[in-house]
């Protein structure tokens, strides 16, 4: 089998549905239609869809945090177990421990893999040097930036060497400029990483800068309706004309199928 | 300023001591400012009863509260823990909990002397029933109010449960401990004077002290000894916030 | 929509009102103290829990003897020992009361209470008790030993200081605990101490009981010593001292009628005391009822706790010139 030998995708999603009981055992809520989704190796791919639509019930289940209610997960070409999945999931808030300083918090994910202390400590010190920590290796959480939070989590994310990274909306509790530096950053670990990601946002901008492909979702329940290749190389210019074309295309998806409150064309679509 | 505080109790022990000296606060009902000093005077020389000075009778009310606050905490901080960490555990001990918490310590009193004879025994039981029942309260508030995206991150870090729990709910749970320490001791604290009533076989004790001071007669020395009871309760307060200042860095 | 009221009849209002309240405080208020003159208040007395000693008071009580010379009696408190029962008279709450001398002499001393005794109710009547099974044979054994005393500066306190001294033995070798009397027996019986010294008839229970055994009776350690006395509030004396000489008058009759007819006491006794009439019996013969006041037994007292540092008095016969009523007694009995 060597001529016919196929690198597994990285994540690999056949029919996936969700359901929840309705209140009182009403009717039953379908969050998610049945999904099929395929991430190759190093693939940067984000989701964008109204909120509530279950983007991040879709994450959750990937991630091993909820159960779905039918459907397969393959994992770099293998079944996804309750435990012990190579993926790592990067929230919103952060979550960092905040009894934990910077380095603590990244080698956690090595702590629980029982590495011993000094190769704990030698990879989380690379980590604070590669993303510009230094002279906060003993800072609690509470006394970094959104910013730095941020990268803090993404470390101890990569630390675990994860086949997918997840993220969920990671840079929106950033304001804009911070946001544009993170997105930058992301992309400089990405490329130099290779590691796969699914990247979930609201932001049509953000989605257009940094991805290979776009999945729009439909409203709850969620189904892909719409899926768009993003081939340019990178970095990319966000005023270029290209780049504003498929803002429009995408908004105007969107809008088709009812997703988005009519606009204005070509108004950007802000975040809240 | 500093001074603005102490003015409002200067000018109130200022007055009280006026009225007191004119003769219009009776001096058998409220001694005066001066009389309750001369009486902590004695009880550092003299003592109460007369041969037993007052730095021992602190000396052994200390160590009694220490114990029964100890093993409030030893007990109560794991149960707590384990109560907040486990909802099948929570189910099975709560009512039990709920049941045994609203009977004041002193009730048990006559039950304490019962099973441990008068002395340290029963009334460092009578205190860790006072701190017990705040300490795992706390501890229980503590695990239940962790954020739930804490154990969320733990789980995609494919953490065991052992992980989940050293990691996570004991050290988020920390300063609700704290919180239930300080509650505990203090009532602890509060209870001591009730818990020597019983009976001190050292005979020595705060308690045990004020009650002397009853039955002597010496109601200069009750309520300077309330005083050192108060102050030292004061005390213990501080310095278990300092302890937490230093323990939690993280907050 | 109301019409809104006018500013004058507001105005009306309010004075009446006014008035209104002014008339009846002042009605209230006349109330109150005429109401204070008309009725004569009974007389508050109080006395000690299931102790033998101040039988006097309860057959007064129940043979009418109160009544006999006038005096409306209420028995305001009754109460765990000596030094809460002057407590009582330090907030006012008592007129008079049967209580132990040590424990009155104390309070006086102290400033917290006044009172003036008026009587002596019995002598001696307490005794030192040690367990059946390991019964200590002397004073000496008790080294090392716990004790439990009814509380500081009960007269009880004050005969086991004396007869440690008395048997040289340093107080201070010996563990002494503060228990009430009703606890005592069963912290001798369950070994949690081993001696207590109580006032009749406690002694007499626990050897009933089989629990213990009689060390030492205070009439050993100190010879009719005088034990407790019937007090006056100051202010009571003041005020009605006829009511003061009534109280007294009965005590006298109840005294001697303990003497003149023992088997009626005794019952009267069980009834008070809720022990049997064997453990009574036993109590009553340990001690000796008598009125007549003993000055040298109070001068002992105020020497004894000057020493023991519980009080501070610098004249003695002072002291117990102003603490000791003799006219009212000697007028009433001739003694």
């Amino acid at each position: 089998m060597a001529v016919n030998q196929q690198i597994a995708p990285s994540l690999e999603l056949l029919g996936l549905t969700k359901a929840f009981d309705g209140e009182k055992g009403g009717k039953t809520v379908s969050v998610l239609h049945p999904l099929t989704l395929k991430i190759e190796k190093g693939q940067f791919v984000s989701i964008i869809g109204p909120s509530g639509c279950g983007k991040t019930t879709l994450l959750k289940i990937i991630a091993g945090l909820e159960n779905p209610s039918a459907g397969q997960i393959f994992i770099d070409g293998n079944k996804a177990t309750h435990n012990k999945n190579r993926i790592g999931l990067v929230f919103q808030e952060y979550a960092l421990f905040p009894w934990r300083t910077t380095l603590q918090n990244m080698e956690i994910g090595l702590e629980i893999q029982s590495v011993p202390k000094a190769k704990r400590r030698a990879a989380a010190m690379e980590y604070v040097r590669k993303f510009g920590l230094e002279g906060f290796e003993d800072s609690y959480p509470r006394q970094l930036s959104g910013g730095m939070q941020q990268r803090v989590a993404i470390a101890r994310t990569l630390l675990t060497d994860p086949e997918v990274v997840l993220m969920d909306e990671p840079f929106g509790s950033l304001d804009s400029q911070t946001r544009n530096h993170m997105q930058a950053f992301l992309l400089d670990v990405w490329q130099s990483r290779k590691v796969s990601i699914l990247f979930v946002t609201h932001n049509v901008d953000e989605a257009v800068f940094l991805s290979d492909r776009i999945i729009v979702f439909s409203k709850r329940p969620a189904r892909i309706t719409h899926e768009f290749v993003v081939p340019w190389p990178r970095p990319r210019d966000r005023t270029s004309l290209e780049c504003n074309t498929l803002r429009r295309e995408i908004l105007e998806t969107m809008a088709d199928t009812g997703n988005l409150p009519q606009r204005r064309r070509g108004a950007e679509d802000e975040r809240k | 300023m500093k001074i603005e505080r102490y003015l409002v109790p200067l000018l109130l022990i200022v007055s009280w001591q006026g009225l007191s000296s004119l003769g219009i606060i009776g001096g058998n009902l409220l001694p005066s400012p001066v009389q309750i000093f001369l009486g902590f005077k004695d009880l550092l020389t003299v003592g109460m009863p007369p041969g037993q000075l007052l730095h021992n009778h602190c000396l052994y009310s200390l160590i009694r509260v220490a114990l029964g606050f100890a093993l409030a905490a030893l007990l109560g901080i794991p149960l707590g823990l384990l109560i907040g960490w486990s909802g099948r555990i929570r189910i099975m001990v709560s009512p039990v909990i709920e049941m045994i918490r609203p009977i004041p310590p002193l009730a048990w009193i006559p039950i304490a002397i019962l099973w441990f004879g008068i002395g340290m025994k029963s009334a460092a039981f009578i205190i860790f029933l006072g701190a017990f029942f705040p300490i795992v309260l706390n501890t229980i508030s503590g695990a239940l109010s962790i954020n739930p995206i804490f154990f969320e991150a733990m789980r995609t870090l494919n953490a065991t449960p052992a992980d989940i729990f050293f990691k996570v709910v004991v050290p988020g749970s920390t300063p609700s401990i704290f919180v239930g320490l300080r509650i505990g001791v203090g009532i602890g604290w509060m209870t001591l004077v009730a818990a020597e009533f019983t009976g001190v076989k050292s005979g020595y004790g705060l308690g045990y002290m004020i009650m002397t001071a009853r039955d002597i007669q010496r109601p200069d020395e009750i309520i300077a000894g309330m005083l050192v009871i108060g102050v030292i309760g004061l005390l213990i307060n501080h310095v278990l916030k300092i302890l937490e200042k230093k323990i939690i860095r993280w907050q | 929509m109301p019409r809104p009221y006018s500013s004058s009849f507001l105005i009306k209002r309010r004075s009446q009102m006014k008035k209104l309240f002014i008339f009846l405080f002042i009605t209230v208020v006349t109330g109150m103290s005429l109401g204070n003159v008309h009725a004569k208040a009974p007389i508050r007395i109080g006395y000690l829990q299931n102790d033998i000693h101040q039988l006097a008071c309860w057959i007064a009580i129940e043979k009418g003897f109160y009544k006999k010379y006038g005096a409306d009696v209420e028995v305001a408190g009754i109460f765990r020992a000596g030094p809460e029962e002057m407590s009582a008279f330090a907030a006012g709450a008592l007129d008079m009361g049967y209580v132990g001398e040590a424990p009155a002499t104390t309070a006086v001393a102290n400033g917290v209470a006044q009172v003036t005794v008026m009587a002596q109710v019995n002598t001696e009547g307490s005794a030192i008790i040690v367990g059946k099974d390991n019964p200590e044979r002397e004073v000496k054994d008790l080294i090392g030993k716990r004790i439990t005393i009814p509380g500081h500066s009960t007269v009880q306190d004050f005969l086991l200081q004396k007869a440690l001294r008395k048997f040289k033995v340093d107080p201070k070798k010996v563990s002494i605990i503060v228990l009430k009397p009703p606890e005592m027996i069963g912290a001798l019986k369950t070994g949690q101490v081993d001696a207590f010294i109580a006032w009749e008839p406690y002694p007499a229970k626990a050897q009933t009981m089989g629990v213990g055994q009689v060390l030492l009776t205070s009439g050993e350690i100190w010879k009719d010593h005088p034990c407790c006395v019937l007090v006056a509030d100051n202010r009571f004396l003041a005020e009605r001292p006829e009511d003061v000489t009534a109280m007294v008058r009965a005590h006298v009759e109840a005294t001697d009628f303990i003497n003149a007819f023992p088997d009626e006491a005794v019952k009267i006794g069980v009834r008070y005391t809720g022990m049997d009439e064997k453990t009574v019996r036993l109590a009553m013969d340990n001690v000796k009822y008598t009125y007549v006041l003993s000055i040298e037994g109070e001068k002992e007292y105020v020497d004894f706790l000057s020493h023991l540092k519980y009080i501070k008095v610098p004249d003695v016969n002072a002291f117990t010139e102003k603490f000791i009523n003799q006219e009212t007694l000697q007028e009433i009995t001739g003694k």
